[in-house]
């Protein structure tokens, strides 16, 4: 079995590194001299709009030999059906890991704009289907499902959209939707149903990613959770979906280089952020909850050998991810690949330069899953 | 000035089909074509050939209109794209932001043209049930919210069909151009409709554009239209276009000599369609016909779409590029 790995697309702007926490890349601080897409000329803007900035890393991970990458959504980033759409003629192998809610399209149109997609990429789209994080932001795309209620409600729509995909006429009638003599027509039918890979921690999530899921995706997390988690998940059944992780790195030539690159990070964080998130996702409180000790420098944070938890302090975005040198990052990925795991959503700040030194430098090194997993890695957290 | 917008090929290949093969002797370099190629190039054509805009319509049989409106955006300096859907295909919150997207990808070039009245089986099999008045009040909140997300921070809103708590846009998604509102119908829910929302309203040529109660609205014309040098190769396309669509020649229709309207264009859900044939100056007297009746912007529908941008770009346009729209 051949293992994808996939290269993040930031759609919320980039920081030129972990070091401060200002976003130049993308508007989404102050645009001003040394901004990028847009950017200044001449005292104006430039005209760029950050899709350029994220063509570029979708080029870069191409050209490093990345099968993709996850275009993540939130309520102040960009669309990843805009961004793929934009971008689809613009790559040739690069796929689009379009990440979207279910509840906030409807399945037929869905299953309308994938057809499409797939039509202008050649085949090369596929979901990251989220059911949503909960709490306020929730409300503010004016969903009010509650959790359990979204994932009956992924199932349904992963239904119609199945349903509808390869023509019709087909009917469907259930909690959440209703259609009749739906299909897709001649022109859009008969494209690869896009791969489907299925984030969420609870129950609920894992129930309906044993229905639906090619890949059950999640944060990085300790490895001897992640273990747990799949186990559980294989315990649920289903169509017994493959395993995806989602990773920040950073990988230098030795440890100690990556590791100062961090504390510089570190030095620069202002102590009250260490607070608690807010949401009633599963998935950020298991992220919390193997952080207990008290912290009083950057390597209290690292739980097990090279896995770091605190990027979040660093960058927007998961806890978790690998520290360490070319050799050790690429010797946690092969033992990720030990416990089950089929596909990687990498990730490093710059996006842009990191997709190059991660491409060539730690990919090369992966032997594959032959490794035992050393015992540490398998133990409790350090609280 | 009057705007002329291109409408595209629902269908990707824009009917061309299949490509032939070539004998075996002669060198064939072709790549598999991809059916966005087509649109790629129809949407080209639009923009070198000076067309304001270009219209992907809402098509249940065609690509999806967002979808092809972004790759053309994309790949366009110019040319507004105009993508036709129906609001049962998201939440007005969703389509806001994947809109906003759209518009910083493209420095605001995108606007919406909103299909509020399906045919009732086409609607549920896109999987929406509502009917008759019920789809414009969907219509009027689904526009609301759209426009309050879009503008305010912290919007919040209560309605039948849509919810939203402390919801709207962030910087940097604010401050775009929200798109220009297309809606059509000459029911009263439909001109009430336009009249709250509408930046433009678009009638069909036989419609009785004098009597829609829409001061403040934007008028606009969906027009299919066949011009040529001179009056008989006009008529002479005529000819073969309604043959083609399997009628006999003898039963080619004359024009109306008041309108000047040929009712033979092909046309979804109707036997024939009125529309414009004529040499290039009768096609462009017709269409100052309906700027002085108050009609700012055109759709105008032609087949094949390429060959036709150009055309139409080359000879019509110049016509009228010193047209004024009087009233709007």
């Amino acid at each position: 079995m051949s293992v994808d790995i996939y290269w993040r697309i930031g759609t919320h702007g980039d920081q030129p590194s972990l070091r401060r926490r200002v976003a130049s890349r993308g508007e989404w601080a102050p645009v001003a001299p040394g901004s990028l897409a847009p950017g200044i000329r001449d005292g104006e803007r430039d005209g760029y709009s950050y899709v350029e900035h994220m063509g570029d890393v979708a080029r870069a991970s191409e050209i490093s030999g990345f099968v993709g990458g996850l275009l993540p959504s939130f309520p102040n980033t960009d669309d990843p059906w805009a961004a793929a759409a934009t971008l689809a003629r613009e790559t040739t192998t690069y796929r689009f890991m379009i990440a979207f809610q279910p509840g906030f399209l409807h399945p037929v149109q869905a299953a309308r704009m994938s057809a499409s997609l797939q039509r202008a990429t050649g085949g090369r789209v596929v979901y990251n289907i989220i059911s949503g994080g909960g709490g306020p932001d929730q409300l503010w795309w004016g969903d009010r499902v509650d959790h359990d209620d979204r994932y009956a409600r992924t199932s349904e729509f992963l239904d119609v959209l199945k349903g509808v995909w390869h023509g019709g006429p087909f009917d469907f009638d259930g909690r959440f939707y209703r259609v009749e003599g739906a299909g897709l027509p001649p022109a859009l039918a008969g494209q690869p149903f896009p791969e489907i890979y299925f984030s969420g921690s609870s129950r609920a999530a894992i129930e309906a990613a044993g229905r639906h899921a090619d890949y059950y995706l999640s944060w990085l997390e300790p490895f001897h959770a992640l273990a747990e988690k799949f186990d559980q998940v294989r315990a649920v059944g289903g169509r017994d979906p493959k395993f995806a992780v989602r990773i920040d790195v950073l990988a230098r030539e030795t440890e100690e280089e990556a590791w100062d690159e961090i504390r510089r990070g570190w030095d620069n964080i202002d102590p009250s952020v260490l607070r608690d998130a807010t949401g009633d996702s599963i998935g950020w409180q298991r992220s919390r909850s193997f952080v207990t000790g008290a912290i009083t420098g950057h390597r209290d944070l690292e739980v097990t050998p090279n896995v770091w938890g605190g990027f979040h302090l660093l960058r927007g975005g998961p806890a978790f991810g690998l520290v360490g040198s070319y050799e050790q990052v690429a010797e946690r990925l092969d033992e990720l690949i030990g416990l089950g795991v089929g596909a990687f959503i990498l990730a490093g700040v710059p996006h842009l330069e990191e997709a190059y030194r991660v491409g060539e430098r730690v990919l090369p090194l992966l032997r594959g899953h032959d490794l035992r997993i050393e015992s540490p890695l398998l133990e409790g957290t350090l609280s | 000035m009057a705007r002329f917008v291109i409408t595209l090929p629902a269908g990707g290949d824009g009917g061309r089909g299949p490509r032939p093969d070539f004998p075996g002797f002669v060198t064939d370099l072709r790549r598999a074509f991809g059916p966005f190629d087509h649109l790629a190039q129809a949407g080209r054509a639009a923009e070198i050939a000076g067309f304001g805009g270009a219209f992907a319509p809402f098509d249940p049989e065609g690509e999806e209109s967002l979808v092809v409106a972004a790759g053309l955006l994309r790949q366009s300096r110019w040319l507004r794209l105009v993508a036709g859907f129906h609001p049962g295909i998201a939440t007005p919150v969703y389509a806001a932001k994947v809109s906003a997207s759209l518009q910083r990808f493209s420095a605001d070039r995108l606007d919406w043209w909103l299909d509020v009245d399906l045919d009732p089986a086409v609607a549920r099999a896109q999987g929406d049930f509502l009917e008759g008045p019920d789809r414009y009040a969907r219509a009027e909140e689904f526009l609301t919210v759209a426009k309050g997300v879009w503008s305010e921070e912290g919007y919040t809103y209560e309605g039948r069909f849509y919810q939203v708590l402390a919801g709207g846009f962030a910087s940097p998604l604010t401050g775009r151009r929200f798109p220009a509102v297309h809606l059509s119908g000459t029911s009263p829910e439909a001109y009430a409709l336009s009249a709250r929302h509408a930046d433009v309203h678009v009638f069909d040529p036989d419609d009785d554009i004098e009597a829609a109660p829409l001061p403040g609205v934007a008028y606009g014309l969906r027009l299919p239209v066949l011009a040529r040098d001179d009056e008989n190769e006009a008529w002479a396309a005529a000819r073969h276009l309604w043959t083609a669509g399997g009628e006999t020649a003898g039963t080619l229709p004359d024009p109306d000599p008041r309108t000047r309207l040929w009712r033979g264009f092909p046309s979804p859900g109707r036997a024939h369609g009125p529309g414009l044939v004529g040499s290039f100056e009768t096609v462009a007297a017709g269409i100052r016909d309906y700027i002085d009746r108050g009609v700012g912007v055109f759709f105008l529908e032609a087949a094949p779409y390429i060959e036709e941008t150009y055309r139409l770009g080359e000879r019509l346009l110049p016509l009228l590029a010193k047209e004024k729209a009087h009233v709007r």
